[in-house]
């Protein structure tokens, strides 16, 4: 009996020792309190966020959409900036984007609510830095919305389901004017409450002013040039804002712009004056420095762990790497002709005949470019250009006609016809058979990088993107998911490019004070200067919004932003409009054992045509099965 | 073990029988008849477009259910007559959407200011017909030419505004001749070889309001077959769709 109650007693012991509150919560999954109570958790918490973020860079392709690692539909092929084998035509965004931007803003908004509760383990002004950060990502992803669909439902808090119903959750589309409106509150809050500076990668409050640089810019020409309407039933215009907002958007965007004066500057490290090709090397370098002056917001890569194929998708074929990649990007004549220092007609196309009608001759395919504008050669490899101690070998074929009295057209000018055979010997393939010229030496029909008539993997426009490229891998390492230099989506010199074009547009408007015209002159030839290209002789002479345009176009050609340009200046249609681009054949001339240069539309008669519902793209149908509130983009 | 897998067998069967059913849905199938025209106010003659999703679309939405639907669409045929025998039963807010003044207008502040949307109860063979005023009428001037030295063809059109209201009469943009050598043409189908487009800039389009263009094709035609033409026009307003002439067959010796 003793013994049962000893027992007992045992029993009861052990009983009472293991009584302890079940409902916790889980032990595998990270908590608020974990996260928000350290500056490396938050860091954590950020740098997901950021990995999310929407930019068009190396890992980005119309047709595939962000964060993609094959890239070979490269978005430059889509804007008349370069001709690609695999991408022949205009198109739109062929992937849902909006699934992807509504997680982010509601990891934001998460951020943005829960921040406040853990204040307490922060000093004040780290606090305010932080919901800043969250209160950018949240506008950088609106802005990625709302240059893609216009006005898009505005969610600025957390919503919970089965909290709340389903009719709640809901949210109709806000008006486009409304989306940019937040956009610039939630910067003009990042602005006012961030730290002057950040870790590479990170926002700081100069980085939400150029973005709303950006984005007022952005606003204020669809207000100008849009033609599109859609309105709900609640006079809430879902497509286009009205244009007499036009003038604060752009005065809003000249302001932000301002803001950087003094904190960033243009990359001059290694620039000369009237030295070109100091001045290239410069403007090559400025993509590779990590700590240049320039760049505002970059998202770097290191291999292994975050990695893309920009050099393995686009080195010239003479220097393909393992994986059978080359020369995606081939930048068009008409790119090329926006630049200074090649010898033009009145027209401003490229001249490529004497007053006779008959070809120019060169001894080299680089004399044509001999003084090209530095900017031109950094951003592009011309035929016979060096590039990792290799000279670019870029020529269509042999001819092997008379050329006493010079040699005329191969073809009638804009034709589109196939090159006729006679007289010319050109290549299929890269495995090509020697010609034997009329000194008894042998040379190929067609360079090293093409132009092959059959084979894509060469430069089919004549041309090579430079940009980027990094001129110090080695082959061996030029494969996909190996190259890792940095993405740098904002550069002071694009702030300085949206000040001068919403000063110009200001100044068109009749607007004065701050004398705009004066003002996008002066940003224009900082600008060119530092291109090395031909300045703007006077104040007058910048009488042009396409002045302004082109910089931009030159300057931040294959960034991956001149689609979007093209696009909110509502000109896309008229330039691709049944549009074949043109390109720059240069051919040898077997008897004079010299080059001559054929500008024509582009062989392959790829055609380009914009639809002229794309300037708002297709609201994704499953996203308005989901969401029947949601008005479609008209014409779809 | 062998009954056991006779058994198994015999159960899956009896499932799967018993999953048979002729009762595909408990919804009857869509049977009514939407039919008609999409014409022109001025001339009561059709409105000519373009198949597929840059023609005309009729817009339908059924406000049975609900007074906030989502719209239904389709297509009218490059004649410009529709006809759709799959729709459901139902009352119906019908509206047609091309390269014309629009049905519904609003003005900046987005108050309706003008709604010809049509009403209907959709049952048996509805017909229903739309006048619609274009941007622009295209018409033929003469016939098209067969010039047999270039092997070219030369045809000569007018294009005027279809509409008295100026709030539609944006820039005239450019002028096409289409060609193809089956009968479907227009500017969703044509062979760029051959075909033709003079592009105007600014208000220089408004200038050939009313002028007979001569339009010649391009490249060399090839002989012994039937090539189709039209010409399209459009101006800058909206999504830029092109107003047509009719068809005109031409059969190059």
């Amino acid at each position: 009996m003793k013994r049962k109650i000893f027992l007992l007693v045992i029993v009861c012991i052990i009983g009472q020792v293991s009584c302890t509150d079940l409902d916790i919560p889980p032990m595998n999954v990270i908590q608020d309190k974990d996260v928000f109570t350290t500056e490396g958790g938050i860091r954590i918490y950020m740098a997901r966020c950021y990995s999310e973020l929407p930019m068009e860079d190396f890992r980005y392709s119309p047709t595939r959409g962000t964060n993609h690692f094959w890239i070979i539909n490269p978005t430059p092929a889509n804007t008349g900036e370069a001709l690609s084998r695999d991408l022949n035509g205009a198109t739109a965004e062929q992937f849902n984007f909006w699934e992807r931007a509504y997680p982010l803003i509601r990891e934001a908004n998460y951020f943005l609510q829960t921040m406040p509760s853990y204040a307490g383990s922060f000093p004040e002004a780290d606090v305010n830095h932080w919901l800043g950060e969250a209160r950018f990502i949240r506008a950088m992803t609106y802005m990625a919305l709302a240059k893609r669909y216009g006005g898009v439902p505005i969610v600025d808090k957390v919503l919970n389901y089965p909290d709340q119903s389903i009719d709640e959750l809901k949210i109709p589309r806000a008006s486009e004017e409304a989306v940019y409106d937040f956009i610039a509150d939630d910067l003009d809050f990042a602005y006012e409450n961030m730290k002057p500076s950040s870790e590479i990668g990170r926002a700081n409050k100069y980085t939400a002013a150029a973005f709303k640089s950006r984005a007022m810019l952005y606003a204020g020409s669809i207000a100008k040039y849009n033609q599109v309407q859609l309105f709900d039933g609640s006079q809430n215009r879902l497509c286009g804002i009205p244009a007499t907002r036009a003038n604060d958007y752009f005065k809003a965007a000249y302001d932000a712009a301002g803001l950087l004066d003094g904190h960033y500057s243009l990359y001059l490290k290694s620039w000369a004056a009237s030295d070109k090709q100091a001045q290239m090397q410069n403007y090559i370098d400025l993509f590779f420095d990590e700590t240049s002056p320039e760049n505002i917001l970059v998202k770097d890569y290191q291999y292994p762990e975050t990695v893309h194929g920009y050099d393995a998708y686009n080195v010239p074929r003479q220097l393909m790497g393992g994986n059978g990649y080359s020369a995606e990007v081939n930048p068009t004549l008409n790119f090329v002709e926006l630049f200074d220092g090649i010898p033009k007609k009145p027209d401003g196309t490229l001249q490529t005949l004497d007053a006779g009608g008959k070809y120019i001759l060169y001894d080299n395919t680089l004399d044509l470019f001999a003084n090209a504008e530095p900017r031109l050669r950094a951003t592009v490899i011309v035929p016979g250009d060096m590039f990792k101690n290799q000279s670019i070998e870029i020529y269509r074929g042999i001819y092997t006609g008379s050329v006493t009295g010079g040699i005329s057209r191969l073809l009638p000018e804009g034709s589109t016809s196939p090159y006729p055979s006679a007289n010319i010997v050109s290549s299929a393939n890269a495995q090509q058979t020697p010609y034997t010229l009329p000194d008894g030496s042998k040379k190929n029909p067609a360079g090293l990088s093409g132009v092959f008539t059959a084979d894509g993997t060469c430069s089919v426009s004549g041309f090579s993107v430079r940009k980027y490229l990094d001129p110090e891998r080695p082959t061996s390492e030029v494969l996909e998911n190996r190259s890792d230099q940095t993405w740098i989506e904002m550069r002071y010199a694009e702030v300085l490019l949206n000040r001068a074009e919403a000063a110009y547009e200001l100044y068109a408007a009749g607007q004065t004070g701050a004398g705009y015209q004066q003002e996008a002159f002066t940003l224009i030839n900082r600008i060119r200067e530092r291109a090395g290209a031909d300045l703007l002789a006077s104040v007058a002479a910048l009488n042009n919004i396409n002045i302004v345009r082109n910089e931009r176009r030159k300057e931040l050609g294959f960034e991956n932003k001149i689609w979007w340009d093209l696009k909110r200046w509502r000109i896309l249609d008229r330039e691709q409009n049944g549009t074949i681009y043109r390109t720059l054949m240069p051919f040898y001339a077997a008897q004079a054992g010299k080059y001559f240069f054929d500008a024509r539309p582009d062989e392959r008669n790829s055609r380009y045509t914009f639809d002229t519902r794309w300037y708002y793209q297709e609201i994704p149908g499953s996203e308005i099965s989901k969401s029947q509130n949601l008005i479609q983009n008209p014409g779809y | 073990m062998k009954k056991l897998i006779c058994y198994l067998g015999l159960f899956i069967l009896i499932l799967l029988a018993s999953a048979c059913n002729k009762e595909f849905d408990d919804y009857p199938e869509p049977s009514e008849t939407l039919a008609g025209n999409v014409k022109d106010a001025g001339t009561k003659s059709n409105l000519q477009s373009e198949a597929g999703d840059r023609g005309i679309r009729l817009v339908l939405e059924e406000l049975s259910w609900s007074s906030t639907p989502t719209p239904y669409y389709f297509f009218t045929m490059q004649d410009g007559t529709f006809r759709n025998t799959k729709i459901f039963k139902g009352n119906y807010r019908v509206s047609v959407e091309g390269p014309f003044v629009p049905l519904v207008q609003y003005d900046g502040s987005g108050q309706v200011t003008v709604d010809n949307r049509k009403t209907m109860d959709i049952s048996g063979n509805t017909n229903v017909d739309f006048e619609v005023e274009p941007f622009l009428k295209v018409e033929w001037v003469g016939e098209p030419v067969y010039n047999s030295t270039d092997a070219t063809i030369t045809v000569q059109a007018r294009f005027i505004r279809g509409t008295a209201n100026t709030a539609f009469h944006a820039n005239v943009t450019d002028v096409f001749l289409f060609v193809n050598p089956v009968s479907y043409v227009g500017n969703n189908n044509y062979d760029n070889k051959y075909s033709t487009q003079v592009n105007y800039d600014g208000t220089t389009g408004n200038d050939q309001l009313g002028q007979t263009v001569t339009l010649t094709t391009k490249d060399r035609i090839p002989g012994s077959r039937a090539f189709y033409l039209r010409v399209g026009a459009r101006v800058d307003y909206g999504l830029k769709y092109y107003n047509y002439t009719t068809i005109k067959t031409i059969n190059i010796p």
